[in-house]
């Protein structure tokens, strides 16, 4: 006789809570994953976990540094959830930070030796621009193509990565720079204006923030965030309901691609302060992470972008302490995004303990 | 090698939905079986649950006596029972061979010899070598076909295998199957095509809503009377009064109107022509997947036509979108209530504001209203007695006859000038039924017209003033409802033609 011990069944309604408290398990299955990891490797679990995720932001500078982390996870996991809202799939967000990143900085050469308060705003205009720019080409390409926006917007990431490679190699490299893969700095006023002395956080947050509010604004009070929501949960309606599915594709890619491109452009003219090879540690693909831990939200994406900020800092101060790899900092992303995509598994199941009925045995 | 099947008090529930009811049916081999009904009807479910796709709640199923479990499609190949889908399940990029060794335990060159066996047996001609995606679908039929054969099957389960087959193909099907047949295997077609049945079948069981109608040796069948089984033949004696619209206004016209689909699993519409008159109901019959869907999209603008081919109170509509004709006054109520006239997981005042006109100032500037919507949504639910005033309900907890009361209030509270509605009353229970057919009615007195695409001739036959059958996209000439009987809709409805 077959006894069944565990019932899995389909739950009628997702609860609320349980859709915001799963991200939540996810990531402390990361830390209990995380902890395994560490034992294996042969240090105190406890202790690793401390040197990860507590010793970094235990100073000011270390908040800081999360919060600059977070600055432009936070900036492009809100533009994609436009997109993935409304099933459009952009997973070329590094691509359009970067390419944002090079409009931005194109311009920023153009005035390396111009002072005035103009200079930033049309450089951060700029790159914003970039960025939506980059994201046209798989939206047009989707629509009127019927191409794979997954596949075009990813390979696009390699096209701006090395259009980034061979600019600052060549025809924008410093000339007085050695033959340094790198451009000049920019000039003092196309810089970001830094929040406090001796701390690198500066002014781009308020740009994130702002965007966060208006995501907020666009998403669930206007008729354009209804139509990217009824869009999302199901074409079919939204074509009944005679929405432009195409110009909607496209907007939502614009929108996407520009928040990638001012974080690109916060990226160069805040911390970096010029272009060079690497302008982003993977951030466009990181906050593919970020969206979906942040479950789409505005509220939720800046909580999420703060704890994945802080995989990157621990993978630092982890490689100081531990002398583990900073790479570790990736596993611990693809742990939490693991977690949460399998903790989703419960959103919409439920599992029910039976127990053992004596008369079956 | 003589095989029995036997379904024994099969049931399977689904939510909302009895897809099997105490479903018993009796197979032995040497003959061909036609599992016939509307979609919906049960038969794919109870062929789900004979390929092991899907496990009944109750009841049993035998071969040769001997009951047997099949929890997945790996138990149903263990039982030698073998099935084609519809939609065929091949890796396009693959080569035929590939596909067809790719799940099976011999040697390549064993099931090589196999192969080529089963091809000059049967007679059929494909190249093993080239990859899938160049083959015709009759084609890849064939490989699906083969794929069965390499397991000898005792039960070849084939289902709706005609819908993407051009008329030599099926042919060429029917003479496989014959064959099949007298080598002794079991076939069990399934299929709403009624011709299909007479010609290829020897026994015929007819299933509507969930339970077996009839059983029947084909010889003793004629195509209205099948059709009689599928869609219901209790003619229900409550019945619109008949209206004769001579001097109406003619609200709506559409000439001359083609639709070429590039998805064979859709039907192409030939030549439409149809007009309606101000305060008519105009009802279109036919067996479902007659081109019933693409008809009502056309009307809905989800397809877009020319211009020119669809007049609307003199104007010409064909090139607008469902939310444009909405501005012109029609209104839509689509087939599938669940997932496309409404979204399950918005809230009741959300599915409400799909329906935007710019007069109801939904959305102000692009912002959206909820006082507005809300304030609209209680109107409907309290008008069209939806059983709830709670407007941030999720729609997903109403029941079907709520849903479709909210869908058509929503329709029609802006007081269209036409209602196109496709299946409205579909698998709703009779209260929810009567509710909807009388708002039908009623607003036909107000002066409103409605066209109503059905499957179900009852319903037609109680609210239409004048009815025409859509038969592979084409629509049979329009009768007077009063003129009109369940026989000459039988007729029509299976390709037949009357004086």
């Amino acid at each position: 006789m077959e006894v069944q011990l565990i019932k899995i069944e389909k739950r009628s309604d997702v609860s609320r809570s349980i859709y915001f408290l799963t991200p939540v398990l996810a990531i402390f299955l990361t830390l209990f994953g995380g902890g395994i990891i560490f034992y294996i490797l042969g240090f105190n679990p406890i202790e690793a976990l401390k040197f990860f995720f507590i010793t970094p932001i235990s100073d000011l500078y270390g908040l800081s540094e999360l919060l600059v982390k977070a600055t432009p996870l936070c900036l492009i996991a809100i533009g994609l959830s436009f997109c993935f809202k409304s099933n459009n799939w952009n997973i070329g967000a590094e691509g359009q930070l970067i390419f944002g990143g090079i409009v931005g900085g194109g311009v920023a050469l153009l005035f390396y030796n111009h002072d005035g308060f103009y200079v930033l705003p049309i450089i951060i205009l700029s790159g914003a621009i970039g960025g939506m720019l980059f994201a046209i080409i798989p939206a047009i390409l989707k629509t009127y193509f019927n191409t794979n926006e997954i596949l075009v917007s990813l390979m696009l990431v390699y096209v701006a990565k090395l259009l980034l490679d061979y600019l600052v190699v060549g025809p924008w490299s410093n000339p007085e720079g050695f033959n340094f893969p790198e451009t000049r700095q920019f000039s003092e006023s196309a810089r970001m204006p830094i929040l406090f002395d001796g701390l690198r956080i500066h002014a781009g947050i308020f740009i994130t923030l702002i965007t966060v509010f208006l995501s907020w604004l666009i998403l669930y009070k206007t008729y354009l965030g209804f139509q990217i929501k009824v869009s999302g949960l199901s074409l079919k309606t939204a074509k009944y309901a005679g929405y432009k599915g195409k110009i909607m594709i496209i907007i939502v890619f614009m929108i996407s691609g520009a928040c990638a491109g001012l974080a690109g452009v916060g990226e160069i003219t805040g911390p970096i302060g010029q272009l060079h090879r690497n302008i982003s540690p993977d951030y466009g693909f990181t906050a593919i992470i970020v969206a979906f831990l942040g479950r789409l939200n505005p509220v939720g994406i800046i909580f999420a972008s703060l704890i994945v900020a802080l995989t990157y800092l621990g993978a630092e101060t982890a490689q100081i302490f531990l002398q583990v790899p900073k790479y570790t900092g990736q596993v611990f992303q693809g742990m939490i995004l693991f977690f949460l995509l399998g903790s989703d598994y419960l959103l919409f199941f439920k599992i029910k303990f039976l127990g053992l009925k004596k008369n079956e045995l | 090698m003589n095989t029995k099947l036997k379904v024994s008090e099969i049931s399977k529930i689904y939510p909302g939905c009895i897809a099997n009811d105490k479903v018993s049916l009796e197979f032995g081999s040497g003959k061909i079986y036609a599992l016939l009904g509307e979609n919906g009807a049960g038969k794919s479910t109870l062929v789900k649950i004979l390929s092991g796709v899907v496990k009944p709640d109750k009841g049993e199923v035998f071969l040769n006596d001997e009951s047997i479990k099949l929890n997945s499609p790996l138990d149903a190949k263990k039982n030698n029972i073998g099935m084609v889908f519809q939609h065929f399940n091949l890796f396009e990029t693959l080569s035929v061979f590939e596909n067809l060794s790719i799940d099976s335990d011999k040697k390549d060159e064993d099931i090589r010899l196999l192969v080529n066996d089963i091809l000059q047996k049967y007679n059929f001609k494909i190249d093993l070598d080239i990859p899938v995606l160049n083959l015709s679908a009759g084609q890849k039929q064939k490989v699906e076909i083969i794929r069965c054969l390499i397991r000898n099957p005792k039960v070849l389960i084939m289902d709706e295998p005609t819908s993407v087959l051009t008329e030599q193909e099926t042919d060429d099907l029917f003479i496989s199957l014959k064959q099949f047949s007298k080598d002794g295997i079991l076939i069990i077609y399934i299929t709403h095509k009624l011709k299909e049945v007479l010609s290829l079948c020897d026994e015929v069981a007819v299933m509507r809503k969930g339970k077996v109608v009839s059983v029947s040796n084909t010889i003793d069948e004629k195509i209205e009377s099948l059709a009689n089984k599928m869609v219901g033949e209790n003619l229900n004696t409550i019945k619109k009064k008949i209206n004769n619209f001579k001097n109406s206004q003619e609200i709506l016209k559409i000439t001359n109107l083609n639709f070429k689909s590039d998805d064979p699993y859709e039907t192409n519409l030939n030549n439409l022509n149809l007009s309606l008159k101000k305060g008519e109901c105009l009802g279109i019959a036919g067996i479902s997947g007659n081109g019933q869907n693409e008809l009502f999209q056309i009307l809905s603008g989800e397809i877009i036509t020319e211009g020119t081919s669809i007049m609307f109170r003199n104007k010409e509509i064909g090139k607008l979108n469902p939310r444009e004709r909405r501005e012109y006054l029609m209104a839509f109520s689509p087939e599938d209530r669940i997932s496309q006239a409404a979204v399950p997981e918005l809230k009741i005042y959300e599915n409400v504001a799909l329906n935007n006109f710019k007069s109801s100032n939904f959305f102000e500037k692009g912002l959206v209203n909820e006082k507005k919507i809300k304030e609209h949504s209680k109107k409907i639910l309290s008008n069209f007695s939806v059983n709830t005033n709670n407007v941030e309900l999720k729609s997903q907890f109403l029941s079907g006859g709520n849903l479709q009361k909210l869908i058509i209030g929503r329709e029609l509270i802006t007081s269209p000038e036409l209602l196109v509605c496709f299946n409205p009353t579909w698998g709703l229970d009779v209260g929810a039924i009567n509710y909807i057919h009388e708002t039908l009615i009623q607003i036909n007195e107000q002066g409103k017209s409605s066209i109503l695409i059905s499957t179900d001739n009852d319903e037609l036959l109680k609210l239409s003033d004048r009815i025409c059958v859509i038969y592979k996209g084409k629509l049979s000439k329009i009768m007077n409802a009063d003129t009109v009987t369940a026989e000459k809709l039988g007729i029509l409805m299976g390709g037949g033609s009357i004086d």
